[in-house]
């Protein structure tokens, strides 16, 4: 499997490291909401098809990317910075 | 700052660097390694909009100017410079105490200074059978239009980080953790064993 | 000159002799030779004895695809079994073996399994392991004792126990084509793609590059089409951006059209040249691959179609043309199509007598019945071969009418005297590769094959792969598809012109001739036609499990020669046609490949070492090392005759009555730097600090989003923007990768960079008594006292010339200092320290000392924070702040995670002077014999020199509680059971008054 890290260009799967479920929405550091806390910290989406995670191209430019991946095909649809700004779109 | 009374700096490489010819050499040796130690390596990161500012004060401090885009870097022989990752570059100089030089230049408002100069080591291989002795650790493109001259990745074999530079047309100058520096060397020699090589 | 080999033709060198063995006997053969033609030039015809009936086997093919002439091949001590002949190229002093045969190839006892041939059909594993009812060898016992001699019977090569002194290397590469295959469509698709300036690789896992121009007896572009390969081959070579990689099996498409292929360097070599590898494995990244692989020729299934001496009609016409070597004298052919004719002629031409053409079609047409005169054989056209005579060679063969149709037999049976008989069941594309890449693929009713399926991933076919069989299509699609391949457009320029022996590539749809005796249809496995059908009659329907039961195309050779004819007898069993049989689904390797290319530059030690800056004197002086993660840390400094234990219980004792220093560059340490950086810090820390002062050092405590405990460490402010992070050893990597995480995808607004500087440090930790005087001896530049460096303080200064970092902190729980200097000069500082500290006692410790000074402290590392622990667990509750929410605040006070009965940090001492052991149990009453009831385990355990007793840290449900209360450790598997108390975890001076000086 190749991902497109958009700062290094297309590596090895071997280089990056999954850094779980894209979808997960962090509730604000005060709340109390242990619903939200619980659903963030255990729920996690598992779709048989396109799927929002996050890597770490920790075996290069160690920046974290949104990264849509098709989980039947080991397709990558797009990756992105997950601080903002570059988007790769992959799929031919 | 008083730098060039400093004592001599320990190399981790010291007792597997062995000087003179190696491997397979008796029709020629087709790399050359050495460990180049450089007086300075910095590290410096540039907040998200603000690399403009920080590439211009790479080339007020050093003289080098980077080409834009990911990855790009220039050497000169003496000093190098290249991006190893969104807003980060590794500047490097023969000397000592350049982080002294960037202290006013990198201000709280552009991003900040790393001095990395004994934590991470430069490997340099160089000669005609360097890419090919590269691909042996490396899954990355080493032939010169996909990896030009002066331009930087980041990369790892293994556990061992690295970053990389492209200093000459066969010549790749590899930076790795201090820590790791000697596992490394020692398979770099091994995996020159085929093509011989000479360590300078 | 040999009886079988030719005077002239082919590629061998007949000026060089090569010698070599085989089952101990002496051969020679030229360069050139694989050991399959060597052998057969030398009249041997038996090659090995087959899997189960231990039935004589010889040469079915003479390339990848052979699943008779197995051999070991030997190097020293090193054995490789199950190496096809075909594909071991010849040097002199080459050692080689047959395989599975007892005593020897020629006398076999094995053999007498062709007797019990029935209780061995398909699947007799399954059934036969049923033993008698009754008796003393009841149910399965009297099988167990079977098996022995079973498996000994059954199987391929024996593997060697010797350790592989090979080299092994992988090897990554980039192109923009990599042509698999290298006969006229290859060759002409590397061509196209090259001049248009392509970055090529080209990949065959033969030795020579040709492919089927270098035994077809065709000419291209007015030459023959061997010279015509060879000169194209030049050509490419030329090229810079052509890299040629003979040898090279590409075994494996995986995703982003990144392929695994496998080049055997030097196992055609004597030896291998100082650094060369014997096999590289190379991992190539293309942008487009073209699939130039070619077809297998499939056997026919008949009584007797294994026997030595039955062999496919192309190998025959390679053995000729390629080598030399004619592989009978007598030769009848047995063929379903037409390709067969063209070898017939190619045998006449080398001198041998083909005695018959036997074509299961009635009608055959003109231009067969001329090649047939041509080769001066006559032609049984609607007949079949119902049987083959002799022992280890073949003798002669039966034909009788066959009509197609039915595939009945018909008329008396005629005898036909023959010393090798060729067959041909038609030609199945070589769509392993391509199959793997993802797609299903297609029957063709008309060549009676499986074509390529359509591409999901970036590869183009060309050639014999896409079913088209003659050397114009292969030479007109290769060119095509290396243009395409390359970006160009198509070419209107003319094409090497080909003249070929005609041909329809169209084969009848037989596969079988029913007829009483054996008929293989898998001849590695020893699967028959007959196993096929007992494996439907017993209601194996689908194709997977057929493939199971009967093991067919599960051998070496993956089916490349029984696949199809396996499929079609399957089918014509379920009274299906074949595409709704289906096929398979073809998996990597293409190959097999040597877990040795695979381990590649990971042998020996299976990871890199990680030193630290003192790692030499360490050694130098005597340190025993000990792995930590990938560092290596000393263990203990050992005296002569010392045990670990005296030697660290001297260590430990030394250092808190005079002092002693330790290696603690280790420490994950990260520099935390920007206007953010202290918020940050507030915000992955639960406690606080934005409110350290510059030049102080904090202990911080780290918990996961869960709420359980995460990594614990010092963080010193260096400056305003400016803090040094330092974690556990362990948890370097994870807590560096956490902060990232949080600063990326979390908090992407904060203004801060966090860099590993565990490298850029050395650090050296002083603690003692003496550990202040020791500094105050050999620091310049700054004071070392109370004031000037109180607990927790940071000061600048120098030793031996060297800037320094001296903070005032405590691990060993003595008034201590960690001195950090640059890399560069950690050994010099240190042995600074160490020189001036001699007077004052001073004595280097290692890990055991270190963990035993702790342990007596009472401080957690890794074995506490062992990822189900809270801070309140391990009494760190003090450290989490109310003032601000923090990573893991939010979860941490769930009602399981503040329950009362939760395991919590205590210490213990051993009551009955004996020592503990990691991991052992605690329990409220022993029961040695049926030891139950764990209320906890031990995390830590040492001799406290302190204290003079053996003692542990452990984590005990409601541990709180039970302060000064006993219980016992149940340790059954190294049976340690005995009397403790349990205490709390501060053993050592509680008040820290040591520390705080």
């Amino acid at each position: 499997m190749l991902i497109t890290c958009p700062y290094c260009g297309p590596r090895d799967v071997i280089e990056f490291t999954y850094q779980g479920d894209g979808n997960r929405k962090r509730p604000q550091p005060a709340s109390q909401d242990l619903d939200a806390w619980n659903a963030y910290v255990y729920d996690r989406l598992n779709p048989a098809g396109d799927h929002n995670e996050i890597w770490q191209h920790s075996g290069g430019c160690r920046a974290h990317l949104r990264v849509v991946r098709n989980t039947l095909t080991h397709e990558i649809l797009s990756t992105a910075f997950a601080r903002g700004g570059h988007k790769t779109e992959s799929r031919s | 700052m008083a730098e060039h009374q400093l004592p001599e700096r320990q190399s981790p490489l010291e007792p597997e660097y062995h000087p003179g010819s190696h491997g397979n050499f008796e029709h020629g040796v087709d790399v050359i390694l050495s460990e180049t130690r450089p007086g300075s390596i910095l590290q410096l990161a540039a907040w998200p909009g603000e690399e403009k500012r920080l590439i211009e004060a790479i080339r007020k401090v050093t003289g080098l100017g980077l080409p834009d885009g990911a990855g790009g870097g220039v050497s000169n022989g003496v000093r190098a410079a290249f991006g190893f990752a969104p807003g980060k570059f590794t500047v490097v100089d023969e000397a000592e105490g350049l982080a002294a030089a960037f202290a006013g230049a990198i201000t709280p408002a552009i991003g900040t200074l790393t001095d990395l100069s004994h934590g991470r080591t430069p490997i340099r291989i160089a000669g005609p059978k360097a890419e090919w002795v590269m691909a042996k650790f490396f899954a990355i493109d080493f032939a010169l239009p996909a990896f030009p001259l002066g331009a930087g990745r980041s990369t790892n074999h293994h556990d061992i980080f690295a970053q990389i530079q492209r200093s000459g047309a066969d010549q790749f100058d590899i930076y790795v953790f201090r820590s790791f520096a000697r596992s490394f060397w020692k398979a770099l020699c091994h995996a020159s064993e085929e093509v011989g090589y000479e360590v300078h | 000159m040999s009886p079988r080999r030719a005077e002239t033709g082919g590629r061998i060198d007949r000026l060089r002799t090569i010698r070599f063995t085989f089952d101990g006997a002496p051969y020679t053969g030229h360069a050139g030779d694989t050991l399959a033609s060597a052998l057969l030039a030398n009249g041997v015809t038996l090659f090995g004895r087959s899997f189960k009936y231990h039935r004589p086997r010889g040469l079915l093919s003479a390339g990848v695809e052979e699943p008779n002439a197995l051999v070991t091949v030997l190097r020293g001590e090193v054995r490789e079994p199950n190496i096809a002949a075909t594909m071991v190229e010849i040097y002199d002093g080459l050692v080689a073996l047959s395989q599975n045969r007892t005593p020897s190839l020629a006398w076999d006892i094995g053999a007498i399994n062709q007797l019990g041939g029935k209780i061995l059909s398909a699947g007799f594993y399954y059934k036969t392991f049923m033993g008698p009812a009754i008796g003393p060898l009841k149910g399965t016992r009297f099988w167990m004792l079977c098996e022995h001699f079973i498996r000994r019977a059954a199987g391929l090569g024996k593997a060697g126990t010797a350790p592989d002194p090979a080299r092994y290397e992988r090897m990554n590469a980039f192109c923009d084509v990599l042509v698999v295959g290298s006969g006229p469509a290859g060759l002409m698709a590397a061509k196209a793609a090259a001049d248009q300036g392509a970055r090529v690789i080209l990949a065959d896992l033969e030795a020579h590059f040709g492919g089927s121009a270098n035994w077809s007896s065709e000419t291209i572009d007015g030459m023959p089409a061997t010279d015509w390969a060879q000169r194209t081959v030049a050509q490419l070579e030329g090229n810079d951006n052509v890299r040629l990689l003979p040898r090279t099996t590409v075994w494996g498409y995986y995703d982003g059209n990144t392929l695994a292929a496998l080049e055997r360097v030097t196992d055609h070599k004597e030896a291998a040249a100082k650094g060369e590898p014997r096999q590289r494995y190379w991992a190539i990244r293309a942008g487009t691959v073209v699939f130039a692989t070619g077809s297998f020729e499939r056997p026919l299934v008949f009584p007797g179609n294994d026997r030595p001496g039955v062999m496919l009609a192309h190998a025959a016409e390679r053995y000729v043309n390629e080598y030399g070597v004619l592989p009978g004298q007598r030769v009848a052919l047995f063929t379903n199509n037409d390709s067969a004719y063209r070898s017939a002629v190619a045998l006449k031409k080398a001198g041998a007598a083909v005695v018959a053409i036997i074509d299961v079609r009635s009608d055959v047409s003109n231009e067969m019945r001329r090649l047939a005169s041509e080769a001066e054989a006559e032609l049984f056209a609607g007949h079949a071969v119902v049987a083959t005579e002799g022992g280890k060679a073949l003798t002669g063969l039966k034909v009788q009418r066959f009509d197609m149709m039915g595939g009945a037999l018909g008329g008396d049976a005629r005898s036909i005297h023959a010393d090798c008989l060729l067959m041909s069941g038609g030609w199945s594309p070589t769509i392993h590769l391509a199959s793997q890449a993802g797609a299903k693929a297609e029957w063709d009713p008309a060549r009676q094959a499986f074509l390529p399926p359509q591409p999901r991933q970036r590869w183009i076919g060309a050639g014999a792969f896409t079913g088209s069989f003659s050397t114009a299509e292969a030479i007109a699609q290769g060119r095509a598809a290396g243009l395409r391949a390359a970006g160009g457009t198509a070419s209107s320029a003319p094409l090497p012109a080909v003249e070929a022996a005609p041909g329809d590539p169209d084969p009848a749809p037989v596969f079988e001739i029913k007829a009483e005796g054996k008929s293989f249809v898998d001849f590695q496995h020893d699967v028959t036609a007959e196993d096929v059908r007992l494996a439907h009659r017993e209601g194996f329907v689908s194709v997977e499990h057929l493939k199971r039961y009967t093991t067919l195309g599960m051998a070496t050779d993956q089916g490349k020669n029984s696949n199809v004819p396996g499929l079609a007898i399957m089918a014509e069993a379920l009274g299906k046609p074949i595409p709704e049989v289906g096929t398979t689904r073809f998996r990597p390797p293409y190959t097999a490949v040597s877990i040795g290319s695979l381990a590649a530059e990971r042998f020996g030690d299976l990871k890199p070492e990680r030193l630290t800056p003192m790692h030499d004197w360490h050694i130098a002086n005597g340190a025993t090392m000990c792995s930590a993660g990938l560092w290596y840390r000393p263990m203990i400094y050992g005296l002569a005759g010392e045990t670990v234990e005296q030697a660290y219980v001297r260590e430990a004792k030394a250092t808190r009555e005079s002092a002693g220093i330790v290696d603690v560059s280790t420490l994950g340490k990260i520099a935390v730097q920007g206007p953010d950086a202290a918020e940050f810090l507030d915000r992955v820390y639960t406690n606080m600090f934005s409110t350290l002062a510059v030049g102080k050092a904090r202990y911080g405590l780290m918990l996961r989003e869960d709420g359980l405990a995460f990594d614990d460490g010092t963080t010193w402010r260096l400056g305003e923007q400016d803090f040094l992070m330092t974690t556990t050893t362990a948890n370097a990597g994870k807590v560096m990768q956490h902060l990232e995480y949080f600063l990326d995808v979390i908090w992407p607004e904060l203004k801060l960079t966090v860099t590993s500087v565990t490298d850029e440090w050395a650090g050296a930790a002083i603690g003692g008594p003496n550990a202040r005087a020791i500094l105050a001896s050999c620091v310049t530049g700054t004071a070392v006292d109370n004031a000037t460096l109180p607990f927790m303080g940071i000061v600048h200064g120098q030793i031996a010339g060297v800037p320094v970092m001296i903070c005032r902190l405590s691990f060993s729980g003595e008034m201590a200092f960690e001195v950090y200097s640059r890399a560069g000069y950690g050994t010099r500082v240190w042995e600074a320290l160490i020189e001036v500290g001699k007077p004052f006692g001073l004595v280097t410790y290692g890990l055991e000392a270190l963990g035993t000074m702790r342990i007596e402290k009472g401080h957690v590392t890794g074995a506490e924070i062992d990822g189900r622990t809270t801070a309140r667990d391990l009494h760190l509750d003090w450290m989490l702040s109310k003032k601000k929410p923090f990573i893991g605040s939010a979860m941490m006070d769930r009602e399981g995670l503040i329950a009362p009965g939760r395991l919590q940090l205590v210490g213990l001492i051993s009551l009955d002077n004996r020592p503990f052991n990691g991991g052992a149990h605690i329990v409220e009453d022993l029961d040695e014999a049926n030891p139950h009831g764990s209320i906890g385990h031990i995390t830590a355990c040492c001799y406290s020199p302190a204290l003079g007793k053996y003692i542990a840290l452990a984590l005990v449900e409601g541990g709180n509680a039970r302060h000064g209360t006993r219980a016992f450790v149940s340790d059954p598997l190294r049976n340690r059971f005995g009397p403790i108390e349990i205490v709390s975890n501060h053993f050592y001076d509680p008040d820290g008054s040591r520390m705080h000086g």
